[in-house]
Formats: structure tokens, C-alpha cells, sequence
């Protein structure tokens, strides 16, 4: 009997010794995990700032799209607005289409117009409402960039390049991607880690 | 010949006049700060005030190996006064800082502002917050290395915090905006449980 009373003891300290463990290590993110690098992203539909809606098949060129998760008030995204216009320009011509996604609840679709136009962006910025396309990338900050090929496959999810100062840049990780992609090529680094500012939603 | 005089004169009356001004700001308690290269707090004018400290990768990648005779449990947050997300916390965490101190818990503050904001953003922010913990500034240029160096399954999502018990072990680890209790209970068991 008090045997059995130890053995149950010594279990229900196991049991809970176990639960700590799976606690501790547990959940570090309260947002979904963005899609899986060659996973199919799935078309999706989101009106621009003058609540024109469109489709991201649409959108994208022949050959494939750069989505670019933005903000209008953020520091870091607006680090690299001529970056982003830069590489519309120059892709757009190769079939790839850039496309800005401002998913921020504290940024209104007028305020989005009124930005592009300041900051002389002439890609397509779409208003993510209640920030339903970033939950589906598990996107977090901006800018974050998600690039699909011509058959909507993801191949790379990252940063636009290495530095925040554009003198300092001396890795264009996105443009790499492009470049690989464009040439047949697989996608060497499919990431980069970044600091950016967190996308606001709803909570 | 006696224009060159003039000028000299001029010059040396300048100079004595900058070093005069100049000498009151050089006050010992600002010399003492500058000194110091280990972050902690300093207490200016009775008002807490927390000296920033300019780090590298070096820096970083030292600051996380630690002292091997400081076996205090290490709590760490990445947050910049350009993260909304990160100011929103900021006042929890200084509750912590204040909280858990005295009970061992050694809290760096790595701030990821651009070192030219740290006068006119940085040090205003920390005031307002009455903040009190050590206070770094992780100047790098490629983030990639540094963000891997603390853990490279971390993407550069802000604000993040990191716990590390006094074997340097990771224990909890959140992006985003952290839940005050939850990791208040975690360090409890840790500043809780015997040296």
C-alpha cells in the first residue's frame, strides 16, 4: 500500500517535471507560422487604397510577384520606400510585379494614398482590413517580403537586403532571390533575418 | 607683426573661454559614467537614470556568454523606441527590473535605435519610463548575425525577450508583446529557488 502511494507520488512528480519542460520550451509566438519555402500560395483578393480590389493573380507578373508587407509609419519600412520602387522598376520588365500590403489597423487606406504618393511609389499597395493576408503569410513586421515564382510558389520569405542604412548594404538578398529565380536557378538563400517595426492588428 | 600678435591673443582668449565653458560639463559624476563599461545603473542628480552602452556583435555575442562568475539569471529584451509594441511593454518590464533586482535578477535593455536617436529619442524615452535597468545600444549593420547569434530560429520579430537561467540555458523566450505574468512566474522559480 505505501508502496503503491510512492509509486503514485513518483509519477505525479514525473507528470509535472514533464509539463514545466513542455511549458518552458512551449509557444514563443502568439501569430500563425508563415508558409513553408515551395508551399502554393493560394490566390487572395484586397482592395487598394482607393478600394479598388484586386486579385493576386492579377497582380502578379509571368513570372512571379514580390509581396512586400509595408507600413506608412514605420521607420524602418520607410528606410527602404526607394528601395521598393527601385525594384518594381527594374523586375517589372523581367515579369515580376511588386506588390506593397499594408496590414496595419493604425493606418488607414487614405493614409496608404496619400504616403504612396509623398514617397513617389508606383507599385500596387492593397489595404489588408483587419489584417487577414498577414495572418495567412504569418507575417509580423515591415517590411517583410514574400517572393513567388510564375507558379505561385514560395521561394523566399525575409528582408530586402542587409542593411537599414542603403550605404550600407552589401547583401540585396531579395534581389539575389530574383535573380536566381529568373535564371532557372534554385533560390540558394531562401531567408534573411531583420529588425522591423511589428504589424499592428486588431487584438 | 603686431596683427599676428592681435590674432594670437584672440585665439588664446578663445581657447580659455571654450575651456571654461566646456569644463562644467566634464563633472565628475559624467567622467565616473564614462568610465564604467559595465552596464548598470547609475543614479544622477537623485533622479535613476541609465547610461547607454554602444555594443557590436562582439558585444553581444560576450554579453550572452556572460561573466562565468555571475550566476544571476539573465533577462533580456530587444525593443527600439521606433516599435510601438515595444514602448507598450516597456512599463512591465520596468516593473520587473524593479521588482526582481534585489532578488537577483540581472535585466539588460537592448535597445536597436540608431546610435544618432539615442540623445533625442532614446534617453528621453528611458526617462519618461523611469527606466533603471542596464540600457545597451546594438550598432551592427548586417542584423542577420546578430539576431542568429541569439537564436537562430528568430527572424528579427520586435519586441523579444529572452530568459536565461545561471547556466546560461535559454528557459523562456516571446516575440511580440510579452504577458507580464507568465514571465514573472518563470523568473520567480528561478530567483526563487536556492544559489
Amino acid at each position: 500500500m505505501k508502496k503503491q502511494y510512492a509509486l503514485t507520488l513518483f509519477l505525479a512528480s514525473m507528470l509535472i517535471v514533464a509539463f514545466a519542460a513542455i511549458a518552458g520550451s512551449g509557444h514563443s509566438s502568439d501569430l500563425p507560422a508563415p508558409p513553408a519555402i515551395g508551399s502554393t500560395i493560394d490566390d487572395f483578393k484586397l482592395p487598394d487604397a482607393d478600394g479598388k480590389e484586386h486579385s493576386l493573380s492579377a497582380l502578379k507578373g509571368k513570372n512571379g510577384a514580390v509581396m512586400i508587407f509595408m507600413a506608412t509609419r514605420c521607420p524602418v519600412s520607410n528606410a527602404y520606400n526607394d528601395r521598393m520602387e527601385k525594384l518594381a522598376q527594374d523586375y517589372q520588365a523581367k515579369g515580376i510585379a511588386v506588390i506593397g500590403i499594408n496590414s496595419n489597423v493604425t493606418e488607414p487606406a487614405s493614409e496608404v494614398k496619400s504616403h504612396a504618393a509623398e514617397k513617389h511609389l508606383t507599385f500596387a499597395i492593397l489595404k489588408d482590413e483587419g489584417s487577414k493576408i498577414a495572418d495567412r503569410f504569418g507575417a509580423t513586421r515591415t517590411p517583410e517580403v514574400y517572393v513567388i515564382d510564375g507558379n505561385n510558389k514560395l521561394v523566399y520569405h525575409g528582408r530586402i537586403d542587409n542593411s537599414q542604412k542603403v550605404e550600407g548594404v552589401t547583401a540585396n538578398d531579395v534581389r539575389d532571390a530574383l535573380d536566381e529565380m529568373l535564371a532557372g536557378k534554385q533560390v540558394t538563400k531562401t531567408g534573411g533575418a531583420a529588425f522591423g517595426c511589428t504589424i499592428k492588428r486588431t487584438s | 607683426m603686431r596683427f599676428r600678435f592681435l590674432i594670437l591673443l584672440v585665439g588664446l582668449a578663445a581657447a580659455l573661454t571654450f575651456a571654461g565653458v566646456a569644463a562644467p560639463s566634464h563633472s565628475p559624476t559624467a567622467g565616473a559614467a564614462s568610465k564604467a563599461r559595465t552596464p548598470g545603473p547609475l543614479v544622477r542628480d537623485g533622479v535613476s537614470a541609465t547610461e547607454i552602452r554602444e555594443i557590436d556583435l562582439e558585444g553581444l555575442k560576450k554579453l550572452l556568454q556572460r561573466d562565468p562568475k555571475d550566476t544571476r539569471p539573465l533577462l533580456i529584451n530587444f525593443w527600439a523606441t521606433w516599435c510601438d509594441s515595444c514602448r507598450e511593454e516597456f512599463p512591465d518590464l520596468v516593473k520587473i527590473d524593479s521588482d526582481y533586482r534585489a532578488k537577483g535578477l540581472n535585466f539588460v535593455a537592448i535597445s536597436l535605435d540608431d546610435v544618432t536617436d539615442v540623445k533625442t529619442k532614446v534617453e528621453p524615452f528611458l526617462k519618461e519610463m523611469k527606466a533603471t535597468m542596464a540600457v545597451v545600444l546594438l550598432n551592427v549593420n548586417d542584423p542577420e548575425p546578430a539576431i542568429h547569434a541569439v537564436d537562430p530560429t528568430w527572424q528579427g520579430d520586435m519586441p523579444a525577450t529572452f530568459l536565461y537561467d545561471r547556466d546560461g540555458k535559454v528557459i523562456f523566450k516571446h516575440f511580440g508583446r510579452i504577458k507580464p505574468d507568465e514571465l514573472r512566474s518563470i523568473i520567480d522559480k528561478q530567483v526563487g529557488s536556492k544559489q
